[in-house]
């Protein structure tokens, strides 16, 4: 067994490889070569990525892995490495639960559409695409497979070609995707020339002697370019449009791993490769590109009428709550951002879901046009509303306790160094927080509450297949906030350690002491400890206690409670003109985009130059994401003090 | 047999005291001396003191109505959430340093604790399909908002002013840090936070000026439009609670300390004593507190339209809040 494992990490990835061509040559006729190929692939990968959660997460190990057994000689690695370290597979486990769940959703979500092959081979390209660049620990192989991804993700959003926006959405995401691949090309050519190796541990041995401005250079064109995988304000605009805009079983992948792809690079450059988050200038500058973020896209998100293109403003929003907690430098925060990534997976693959539950059975996604579902599909409001509540960070939900995390970690920041600068990033997060709730408030009147429009009183629950995966979802949101200390214990502490030890990831790819040799030390990181007090499990059992009395009080009372009130429909009758003065009722569905208005009147300015902005020409767009990278670049410049 | 102790002791401190019973019957009490204070500024002879007890049974009794457009599941379980989440809530705030239960929570734990009912009323409105409901929910968010702000400048500044350099955001370290240096109301610096703090709660409970998501005269009581009966009653049962768990907060906040211990015959009386007598302060606090910012200012002011109340929150008592926080900052 053990020698088999040695080979899974690479197996994994091309399994999915192998199944794109798969589907490509058998899939295109029929059906059923199509599901057995794509369901297959994505649980033999799966189970090839779970099988390595012992050696890694309870071992501590650090599995290497020489494509064709190049391994390095004279301290020179030529040949393409695969590296998993507990950082790697936390997010390999994010990307193999996405697309495992996207997978078994996508079976019946996706039966209206045609050329269901070409997605299929698209999907698993994505699949193996991610995965790959999650396990590299070659920063080539990297870019390979960020293009891989970009190019699949394009092609998916413009999969629904003929519907509306589709092919637009797809081009703004290639062209701005093509900018964030290029700067990132650009970094690692220059990383080349200077150290002349491509191999990221190397890379990192090579680069602790000091750098030059050419690999400064590269740093501040390789963190704007993975800032565009991981859409950063002022990076994010395709990713409205392009959530928007592919099918939901896609937009789920997108957010769940396709996003966190970008985020996972930008750890990996500023902690392992350049280890240059010991420098409190360039943790303030992700931070302020963090907390910008989560402010823009959940303002921008208040603003929208339509359920995915919201959400894709949520997922914005919530990754700059990801990119905040990281660049915080403590363990507390590097833990809390990724509990948060993980929870994003967990919540927004779960809303998404909805969205799409929605459009499969309503056929429309408009705030505006929908209405009273609650009634006709109770399994999918039910999870939506989990969905919602983890997102919005009520207790005891998932989103709650990774937000906890996250707010400890900024005050601690805060009060330690005295700086007010970390008091308004913890103020920020929880105002974003709550205008989050907002916006899922207005979603569950708009779309689940509310009056049933008469066009849709034909709408029936979504199928079983695309059940299960929204109920493993919503199971994960609640159990990740319930069992929060064993997570943390077992999967972010051990992932956070990677983190802040970058000489243990040099010394098992180059062998050992080759860290030391090249001056590479490990700052003494603290042990996790979460400073504050909370126990939900505890408090859920207070709850219920007090539930089940109140079900007792009203079990032995009357048993009349609970009669219907009948006057839906029947305008005509003659009890209700007392109330109605004899007319008809009013059209009155408070319809989503009116909620809020007491709060989107105060920040009219606001809105006017934020939507301003959003202008949905590409052309703007592309000076925005040229603009920004300029700018981060030349702070990148000042931090390192090159002039 | 021990087990079987803690367990009847837990059961005790959730459904009686300070748990469910005694929540419900201080926060009625309280509701009920707000009505007859508010009566006697505006010349009226008022209710009696028990009168929102009255209607609590008389609701109970009523039937409960449910609209052919509502989610019934959900237009009935949210209010029973509501008053649960409120009941356990109390016992995360120490009654003058002794949590019972040794359940201890920080104030960020609190500041979401805080949101469950508010998002139950929200969802419960929103169930029931009426308009009116719609309307009454996007403002009850606004006004949720609108406070959330001020709130956590508020609990910062605590934070701050109680920790130092250090992380402090556990309820009983802000009390025993009172109990070594004085209430934090006497440190000239918290004031302006104090008054922010008084403003939060009436928005918080909903009470006039601050209740554009109920307001009776325009929206009928907005998310409570559809509600009869239990239901109805569990949610003037919730605000009542909400009055009394605000004011034990700001007691807790800004007038803590170690209150009283009394040493007298055996340990057990002594101790039965003490918490008898502190909890009795307590309620002398919070009913002071009630008249303060509830019934004084619901005397003399009409209701806030929404947008004006959410630009009140976030540049007056915001404005308050942060002043505090920035002169604690500066080590004042």
């Amino acid at each position: 067994m053990k020698e088999f494992i040695v080979h899974f990490p690479v197996l994994a990835v091309m399994v999915l490889f192998l199944g794109a061509f798969l589907a490509e040559i058998f899939g295109f006729r029929s059906r059923i070569a199509r599901r057995v190929i794509l369901l297959s692939c994505v649980s033999v990968s799966a189970a090839m990525i779970f099988a390595l959660i012992p050696a890694v997460f309870l071992r501590g190990e650090v599995l290497t892995y020489w494509m064709g057994a190049w391994e390095p000689a004279a301290g020179y690695a030529i040949g393409i490495g695969y590296e998993i370290d507990a950082l790697g597979l936390f997010f390999a486990l994010l990307v193999v639960t996405t697309f495992c769940l996207s997978a078994v959703y996508s079976l019946r979500y996706m039966e209206r559409d045609r050329h269901l092959g070409h997605y299929t081979t698209l999907f698993l390209m994505l699949c193996g695409s991610v995965l790959g660049l999650v396990l590299t620990g070659d920063i080539f192989n990297l870019f390979v497979m960020v293009e891989i991804m970009t190019f699949a993700a394009v092609a998916l959003t413009a999969f629904r070609g003929s519907s509306h926006g589709a092919l637009e959405a797809a081009f703004k995401y290639l062209v701005i995707g093509s900018i964030g691949s290029g700067m990132t090309l650009s970094g690692i050519a220059l990383l080349y020339l200077q150290c002349h190796t491509l191999n990221m541990a190397q890379l990192s041995a090579v680069l602790s002697g000091g750098l030059t401005p050419a690999s400064v250079f590269a740093l501040g064109l390789m963190t704007a370019g993975f800032g565009v995988k991981a859409f950063l304000v002022p990076f994010h605009t395709p990713a409205a449009d392009a959530y928007t805009a592919a099918p939901s079983s896609v937009s789920m992948v997108f957010s769940g791993m396709v996003n966190k792809a970008g985020v996972y690079g930008l750890i990996r450059l500023v902690y392992t490769v350049f280890r240059a988050m010991d420098r409190e200038s360039l943790q303030i500058t992700l931070i302020v590109l963090g907390t910008v973020t989560m402010f823009a896209g959940v303002t921008m998100a208040l603003a929208q009428h339509d359920f995915k293109r919201l959400l894709a403003f949520h997922s914005i929003s919530q990754i700059g709550y990801v990119i905040t907690a990281v660049s915080l430098g403590t363990v507390l925060g590097v833990s809390g951002g990724l509990f948060h990534a993980m929870n994003h997976t967990l919540f927004k693959g779960l809303l998404f879901l909805c969205a799409g539950a929605v459009y499969y059975a309503a056929g429309t996604t408009d705030l505006d046009r929908l209405g009273g579902l609650s009634k006709k599909m109770p399994h999918t409001t039910a999870f939506f509303l989990i969905g919602a509540f983890s997102i919005a960070g009520l207790p005891p939900f998932n989103g709650f306790a990774s937000k906890w995390f996250i707010y400890q970690a900024a005050w601690s920041r805060a009060v330690s160094t005295g700086n007010f600068f970390y008091t308004v990033v913890t103020v920020t997060a929880v105002i974003v927080s709550v205008m989050t709730l907002a916006s899922f408030i207005k979603v569950t009147q708009a779309v689940f509450f509310g009056q049933l429009p008469a066009q849709l009183s034909q709408v029936r629950e979504v199928p079983l297949t695309m059940r299960i995966p929204m109920a493993v979802l919503s199971l994960g949101c609640l159990a990740g906030g319930l069992f929060y200390p064993f997570v943390s214990e077992t999967l972010l502490a051990p992932a956070a350690k990677a983190v802040f030890t970058p000489s243990v990831y040099i010394d098992a790819m180059m062998g050992a002491g080759t860290a030391q040799a090249a001056g590479v030390t490990d700052a003494a990181a603290a042990a996790l400890a979460v400073p504050g007090t909370w126990d939900p499990v505890l408090w859920l059992i207070l709850l219920v206690i007090v539930l089940l009395a109140f079900f007792l009080v009203i079990l032995t009372g009357e048993k009349t409670r609970g009669a219907v009130l009948d006057d839906g429909g029947q305008e005509d009758d003659g009890r209700y003109a007392t109330f109605f003065g004899g007319e008809r009722a009013l059209p009155s569905h408070v319809s989503g985009s009116d909620l809020f208005w007491g709060f989107r009147k105060n920040w009219d300015g606001y809105f006017r130059i934020a939507q301003g902005l959003h202008s949905g020409r590409v052309n703007d767009y592309a000076s925005y994401a040229v603009i920004g990278a300029v700018v981060l670049i030349i702070v990148i410049f000042l931090i390192f003090g090159f002039r | 047999m021990e087990l079987i102790l803690k367990a009847l002791g837990t059961l005790f401190s959730v459904l009686i005291y300070p748990g469910f019973l005694f929540v419900s019957a201080v926060g009625l009490l309280l509701a009920g001396f707000d009505r007859k204070v508010l009566a006697r500024m505006q010349k009226r002879v008022g209710p009696p003191l028990l009168q929102p007890a009255y209607d609590f049974f008389k609701l109970l009794g009523k039937e409960t109505l449910v609209p052919s457009r509502a989610n019934k599941a959900v237009f009935l379980a949210a209010p029973v959430i509501g008053t649960a989440s409120l009941a356990v809530m109390m016992l995360f705030l120490p009654i003058f340093g002794r949590a019972p239960l040794s359940l201890r929570a920080d104030l960020i734990v609190i500041l979401y604790l805080l949101t469950i009912p508010a998002v139950a009323l929200i969802l419960g409105g929103s169930a029931s399909g009426s308009p009116f409901a719609g309307i009454g929910i996007s403002r009850e968010m606004v006004v949720m908002m609108a406070y959330e702000l001020p709130l956590i400048l508020v609990f910062l500044a605590v934070a701050r002013k109680t920790g130092g350099s250090e992380l402090c955001f556990s309820l009983e370290r802000i009390v025993a840090w009172q109990a070594e240096h004085g209430p934090l109301l006497f440190h000239w610096a918290m004031i302006p936070a104090a008054l922010a703090m008084l403003f939060v709660i009436p928005a918080e409970v909903g009470t006039q000026p601050f209740d554009a998501a109920e307001a009776e005269t325009e929206i009928c009581e907005g998310p409570l439009i559809e509600y009869s009966g239990a239901p109805l009653g569990l949610f003037k049962l919730n605000t009542a609670i909400k009055m009394f768990l605000m004011t034990a907060l700001f007691c807790t906040l800004f007038l803590g300390g170690s209150g009283v211990t009394v040493t007298l015959g055996p340990i057990w009386l002594g101790a039965a004593l003490s918490a008898l007598l502190n909890t009795l302060i307590l309620l002398a606090l919070c009913l002071a507190v009630t008249l303060l910012c509830m019934t004084l200012v619901h005397a003399v002011t009409a209701r806030l339209k929404i947008e004006h109340l959410f630009r009140f929150y976030w540049t007056v008592v915001a404005g308050l809040a942060l002043i505090s926080l920035i002169l604690v900052w500066l080590g004042l």
